[in-house]
């Protein structure tokens, strides 16, 4: 019996009050452009959390992110823009008729967004989750290129490599941050039931867990089709933040970018992911001064594009050499942690790789 | 206690969250005293937003020559210093968001000039209409970005125009009765230009002149069976826009397979790499924005001579030369307007008639598209050579 755990369930609470109390005084206060960048991290968290399920807890290398993803944008897109607009953008082929007309409101949109991309994620994860390992990286990274050039090609329902335009902007904290929060209760839920006992399992060692009975495929491709969803949900907010969509964006660079936020993080942690997405986002801009001109001890250093991308390699590059595990490692924030550091005693240390 | 454990996750994103907020409100806090009214700064702030990384890096770098160019031979506008702040976009339309928001409320610019590639251009445009920003795009030809959006002004002439300027010298000069398309269907631009050639071609030759439409995708470098195609069709020319890496070979390979018909391409062949493949043959045209052996305006050869003597390793180009009539489109608008208040900018920004740039005469229509003259070049004898200008009508 932990006698802290009331005292943990009201911090927790009152966190989370404060959260909330947080995103919408800063919706009211903080410029659009801090708002933008912290939404970008939300989906970016979103993205990270679903391949760490997909990747880090059940052992997957899947490289087919952005392809789900692609999925969720254009579903929400076509479901949300105006009939009007609609006819304006579909300049080269008119848009399918059945979809000419709809317009959906933004929450049921971006649902269906992670419906669909889930029930691609199960399309695929059918044949393709026979394989393992290499394999499977290989084949989920063609599957997710052959998402985006039938995109590309269906023009009376895409509107092909032109892309769609004027989708509905949304611009509030509480969307973004509400789908991640969202997103990470479930996923948590997820990895504390018997489900992620069996994900964790075949992770760990794929031969044992079947000796004890657990049903691979089943798992793995429970696993996969639950990461599809939430890339789909992560997909439908990315288009409702640009307003504008095309197939280039979801290039397999995209899923190397995520897979990079997952390992900066660390495979295997949820809370990892999150901090890596928000850190990646926040330096990315903050870190645009090394771009610009330089004044140093009187030297002038003219910008040099691209070096925001070098220091994130070079950190990459450290991590991987010399902690391997990431930030996290495969550990979770928990409250024990924090009460230990203030000289309260609980019942057990916060034991590593468990969830508690 | 597990049910109660499993909340701390959520205790987790909220701890985040708030040191999120922390560490940029610190941030937010110091700008607001600086600079509240941008239109009464001592300088004026141009915002550069342009691929420098990425896949469209070489066309934002090129663009941005003309840019700095042209900022070094008019540092002054109406007595105040230009300051230009060049952000990245790394060729990523979540990144162009950025910028564009970076641009506008971090750095506090009276106008900003952009991007390279189309589908940047339209991932800022929203949020620069939605600040009340002008931006003036130098090289994005997708008719979508201008779309709706009364802040965004281009300099250069969009891809129904290009289209058109296109099927008409095949009809009129080349004296072509059918035509075959190849195009690049992962290319907005591409697929746009093909789109409008088609419907000017039909229009003139009647719906059975385009004997063929076939489709390729960026990154390919076989294209034996599109050419085998089109070559028992056996049209008077062929239309092929796209990227200047894929059609070098395309064209090649035509002209090796004996397909001997006038080959035509948009404004994206104008690169060494795509001149390299096509170098031993003929019957090639494109359109483009400048010419520099034609110089279309006085200010044409102001520029040449410029660009000769800043960058003397260097071959002029049309996007150089693009974002060198971008910032003096902005220079000439600032001071119709007298005043650097972005709002007024954009008013004589939505004015601009009969302005005379480096490539051509330019006015903006209605919808904040330039109206100009369009350059075809063909190669001859292994250069890009200027064949005739075409005005709009």
């Amino acid at each position: 019996m932990d006698k802290h755990a009331k005292l943990k369930f009201i911090l927790t609470l009152l966190v989370v009050l404060v959260s909330f109390g947080a995103l919408y005084i800063a919706q009211g206060t903080m410029n659009s452009f801090y708002i933008r960048v912290l939404n970008l991290a939300a989906i970016y968290a979103i993205l990270a959390l679903s391949l760490n399920l997909i990747l880090g807890f059940t052992g997957m290398f899947s490289l087919g992110h952005a392809g789900f993803m692609c999925i969720g944008s254009y579903v929400a897109g076509i479901l949300t823009m105006s009939p009007a607009s609609k006819e304006i953008i579909y300049f080269m082929e008119p848009i399918h008729p059945l979809l000419a007309n709809v317009q959906w409101p933004i929450l049921p949109a971006i649902l269906l967004g992670g419906i669909i991309a889930a029930l691609f994620g199960f399309m695929i994860g059918f044949p393709a989750l026979r394989l393992r390992d290499d394999y499977l990286a290989i084949a989920t990274l063609g599957f997710a290129e052959i998402i985006r050039i039938v995109v590309t090609n269906v023009i009376p329902i895409t509107n092909g490599a032109l892309g769609l335009k004027n989708i509905p902007s949304v611009d509030s904290l509480l969307v973004y941050w509400g789908c991640a929060i969202v997103t990470l209760i479930v996923l948590m839920r997820i990895i504390n039931s018997s489900w992620g006992y069996a994900f964790k399992a075949i992770r760990d060692n794929e031969i044992a867990a079947q000796a004890m009975g657990i049903n691979i495929f089943k798992h793995k491709l429970l696993s996969f089709t639950i990461g599809a969803f939430f890339a789909g949900i992560a997909g439908a907010l990315m288009a409702f933040l640009i307003t504008s969509i095309d197939p280039t964006m979801y290039r397999f660079t995209f899923t190397f970018q995520i897979l990079l936020i997952v390992v900066l993080g660390g495979m295997g942690s949820l809370s990892g992911s999150v901090i890596a997405a928000v850190i990646f986002s926040i330096l990315m801009e903050v870190l645009r001064f090394v771009e610009q001109p330089m004044n140093l001890l009187g030297l002038e250093i003219s910008g040099i594009p691209g070096m925001r991308m070098v220091i994130f390699s070079l950190g990459l590059l450290l991590i991987i050499l010399f902690y391997r595990r990431g930030l996290m490692g495969t550990n979770e924030f928990n409250w024990n942690w924090v009460l230990n550091r203030l000289g309260i005693k609980t019942s057990h240390q916060g034991k590593r790789g468990e969830a508690n | 206690m597990l049910g109660l454990k499993r909340r701390n996750y959520v205790v987790l994103i909220a701890m985040v969250l708030i040191m999120s907020l922390l560490a940029v409100g610190c941030g937010g806090s110091q700008d607001q005293n600086a600079g509240q009214d941008a239109a009464d700064s001592d300088v004026i702030k141009i915002g550069v937003f342009e691929p420098l990384t990425g896949v469209n890096a070489a066309g934002g770098q090129m663009t941005l020559e003309g840019i700095e160019l042209a900022k070094e031979m008019y540092p002054e506008i109406l007595g105040k210093k230009v300051e230009i702040v060049t952000v990245d976009n790394k060729s990523e339309k979540q990144e162009a968001a950025n910028a564009v928001e970076r641009l506008i409320t971090q750095e506090k610019v009276n106008l900003i000039i952009g991007s390279y590639g189309s589908s940047l251009a339209m991932a800022g445009g929203p949020i620069a209409k939605r600040e009340g920003t002008p931006v003036i795009g130098c090289s994005p030809t997708n008719p979508a970005v201008t779309l709706d959006n009364d802040f965004y002004f281009r300099v250069c002439f969009i891809d129904p125009f290009q289209g058109t300027v296109m099927s008409n010298y095949a009809t009129e000069t080349l004296g072509a009765k059918t035509a075959a398309i190849i195009q690049d269907v992962q290319q907005d631009y591409s697929v746009g230009l093909s789109n409008y050639f088609e419907k000017a071609f039909k229009a003139t030759n009647g719906d059975a002149a385009i004997v063929a439409k076939l489709n390729y995708n960026t990154g390919d470098k076989d294209f034996s069976a599109q050419l085998t195609e089109v070559k028992s069709k056996n049209p008077d020319v062929i239309f092929a826009p796209g990227n200047f890496l894929e059609c070098g070979i395309l064209v090649a390979k035509a002209r090796e397979l004996g397909i001997n018909v006038p080959i035509l391409g948009g404004d994206t062949w104008e690169a060494e790499e795509f001149l390299n493949q096509v170098v031993d043959y003929q019957d090639i045209y494109f359109s483009t924005h400048f010419t520099a052996e034609e110089p279309v305006t006085e200010v044409s050869t102001t520029f040449l001579e410029a660009f000769a003597q800043k960058y003397p390793n260097k071959e002029v180009n049309a996007f150089a030369a693009l974002g060198f009539d971008t910032y003096i489109l902005a220079k000439d608008a600032i001071e119709r307007a007298n005043s650097a208040d972005p709002q007024a900018i954009r008013d004589a920004l939505a004015a601009t008639s009969g302005f005379e740039g480096a490539t051509g005469i330019i006015t903006l229509d209605a919808n904040g598209d330039a109206t100009k003259t369009a350059v075809i070049k063909k190669v001859e004898n292994g250069q890009f050579v200027y064949e005739a200008k075409v005005d709009p009508k």
